[in-house]
């Protein structure tokens, strides 16, 4: 992908806040349709960049494309191309959610009867902002992203506060907006959501990109080894279990009293697996615990810093 | 709705023909802050109900025969004093503590990420303090004619420019003060503070006649207490206050200006 076909292109971004550096010479580009994923521990300075990619702060050296556009200087003409869901922002209390709609819909809006039916929220309509739950608000920002048609849709924190039902929606939205060939960025701490909806996800640590890629590929690169748990079954003996260590993929097998956990890589899962339906009977204890994004993401945070500098 | 329906294509070239009624996003925004204002229960206690009980209360109990102290009917001195007051609690309360609330709350943060203009949460506010003092003045009036009766305005002009000029000094200041302070209760404890001393001593206290020198001197430097003057001296006749409706419309550029500069969103 060259900077001209990113939407999003970002060279060098660094912004502090009273001498604290925030984010440190980021680099970063989002291609056209991806969904990107910025994940990291609090302060890692994910929030900042995006302020910047929407023109809501000033970066303090850098250089910020979205959409061919200088966030800052043609900020007019930006924003309206951009669907947000901002972190920690709100509407007025006394805002009823039809007005709210009416305030937010430009020109070119969508039917915001049909979105707002979509997101369960049309008996809804004649209810004051303040008097909503916390995930009729999220959800109530999430039609106001997608009212105007946006090419860029930023979610910050898109479904704090939901509950499973609603997050499932939510994530059914995203999929349908990448589907659709919208570029999204998320910027999230539930990495479940960003393993389920990301083609690519950012990890980084005080302003810097520590690593990027597929979420299988950061989980192959940076999660502990996979592991399956299994009772040694009555009457086997425990020599059998050294044909376990042959298997491919398989680092260690180990045995405490009559419990077996066979560590190894992700195909660790199916050769042992394999294995126990071929030497029967199959355990009822058998358990697996395959590494997931937050592993990768605890791994990357714990490791040295400038693992890797571009995304 | 398919996400297709969501979503701007690229190729999209063809603006539908609604656009051109569309409102802007000015417009929209103006339409709705003066909506939210009817619902806004510090506008409906300090700008409508304050001015309103008071003026009633104070208004009757001084008589209404002129003496001393009062070179007019007293009640009509605080009918005509207490239209300020609503042009005071509109700047001094109303507008910071609103525009501070937005802030804390991150509703302009939400307003300038969805494109609204720079300049038009400014000048919604400022048309909302504008649109406030001129409901909740007439109400005042209409409050006070069954009452005390409203007197005859003696000289329109210098009342129509102190209302004018004395409304976009303190709507300035209001937005000036909401950009200012860090939060809703931080512009309640300021505003608050700013308003009683003006509010006591220029406009709906006492009358200069009994204050002691020094208070006459605090007040008469107070921005509210000026503009009371500029109002009251020539809706009841008590003289020409062109000097201090030039010190007011000073005032106002001055406050104008810098809300101007803090403003940008």
């Amino acid at each position: 992908m060259t900077t001209t076909d990113a939407i999003v292109s970002v060279r060098g971004l660094t912004k502090a806040y009273g001498g604290r550096t925030v984010v440190d010479h980021l680099d970063l580009d989002v291609a056209p349709g991806e969904v990107v994923g910025l994940i990291g521990a609090n302060g890692a300075g994910k929030t900042t960049t995006v302020e910047c990619l929407q023109g809501l702060r000033r970066p303090d050296s850098g250089s910020v494309r979205v959409l061919g556009l200088d966030p800052v200087r043609d900020a007019d003409r930006l924003r309206p191309m951009i669907g947000s869901q901002l972190q920690e922002s709100g509407l007025p209390d006394r805002l009823k959610v039809r007005e709210a709609v009416r305030l937010f819909a430009g020109p070119d809006a969508v039917d915001a009867d049909e979105l707002l039916e979509r997101f369960g929220l049309s008996h809804r309509r004649g209810y004051a902002f303040g008097t909503m739950s916390g995930g009729e608000k999220q959800r109530l920002f999430l039609v106001l992203a997608l009212l105007n048609r946006p090419r860029l849709v930023i979610l910050d924190e898109l479904t704090q506060g939901l509950d499973p039902a609603a997050r499932r929606e939510v994530w059914a939205s995203v999929t349908q907006l990448r589907d659709a060939g919208t570029t999204v960025m998320l910027v999230t701490h539930e990495l479940d959501e960003a393993e389920e909806l990301c083609d690519r996800v950012v990890a980084m640590r005080g302003g810097r990109v520590l690593d990027a890629g597929t979420p299988a590929e950061l989980v192959a690169r940076h999660a502990a080894a996979a592991t399956v748990r299994f009772g040694l079954p009555a009457g086997r003996p425990a020599r059998d279990l050294a044909a376990l260590r042959d298997l491919s993929g398989v680092a260690d097998v180990v045995r405490t009293g009559d419990q077996v956990a066979v560590h190894g890589d992700r195909s660790t899962i199916a050769h042992v697996g394999a294995w126990l339906v071929g030497h029967g009977p199959i355990p009822d204890d058998l358990r697996v615990e395959a590494p997931d994004l937050e592993d990768a993401l605890l791994t990357l945070l714990e490791g040295p810093a400038d693992q890797k500098e571009a995304a | 709705m398919t996400a297709q329906t969501l979503t701007r294509s690229t190729e999209t070239a063809v603006e539908p023909t609604r656009s051109r009624r569309h409102p802007s996003a000015g417009r929209r925004l103006l339409t709705t802050e003066l909506r939210l204002i009817g619902r806004d229960p510090m506008t409906l206690t300090f700008v409508l109900v304050f001015p309103i009980v008071s003026m009633l209360i104070i208004g009757g109990s001084f008589g209404t025969e002129p003496d001393e102290v009062f070179p007019v009917n007293p009640s009509h001195w605080y009918v005509a004093s207490y239209f300020s007051v609503v042009i005071g609690a509109t700047g001094l309360i109303m507008l910071p503590v609103r525009i501070a609330t937005y802030r804390e709350r991150g509703v302009l943060r939400r307003f300038a990420a969805a494109g609204f203009p720079r300049w038009s949460f400014a000048v919604a506010q400022m048309a909302v303090g504008l649109t406030a003092i001129a409901v909740s003045g007439a109400v005042l009036l209409i409050a006070a004619a069954p009452v005390y009766g409203v007197p005859t305005v003696e000289d329109p002009a210098q009342v129509a420019a102190g209302v004018v000029i004395g409304s976009v000094l303190f709507v300035s200041l209001g937005v000036l003060l909401g950009t200012l302070l860090p939060s809703a209760r931080a512009a309640q404890a300021v505003g608050l503070m700013l308003f009683f001393p003006s509010f006591l001593l220029g406009v709906g206290g006492p009358p200069p006649a009994v204050m002691s020198d020094a208070l006459a001197d605090i007040a008469d430097k107070l921005p509210l207490a000026m503009v009371t003057d500029v109002i009251r001296q020539g809706w009841l006749g008590l003289g020409d206050a062109t000097g201090t409706l030039a010190t007011v419309g000073v005032l106002a550029v001055a406050a104008t200006a810098l809300a101007a500069r803090r403003t940008a969103l």
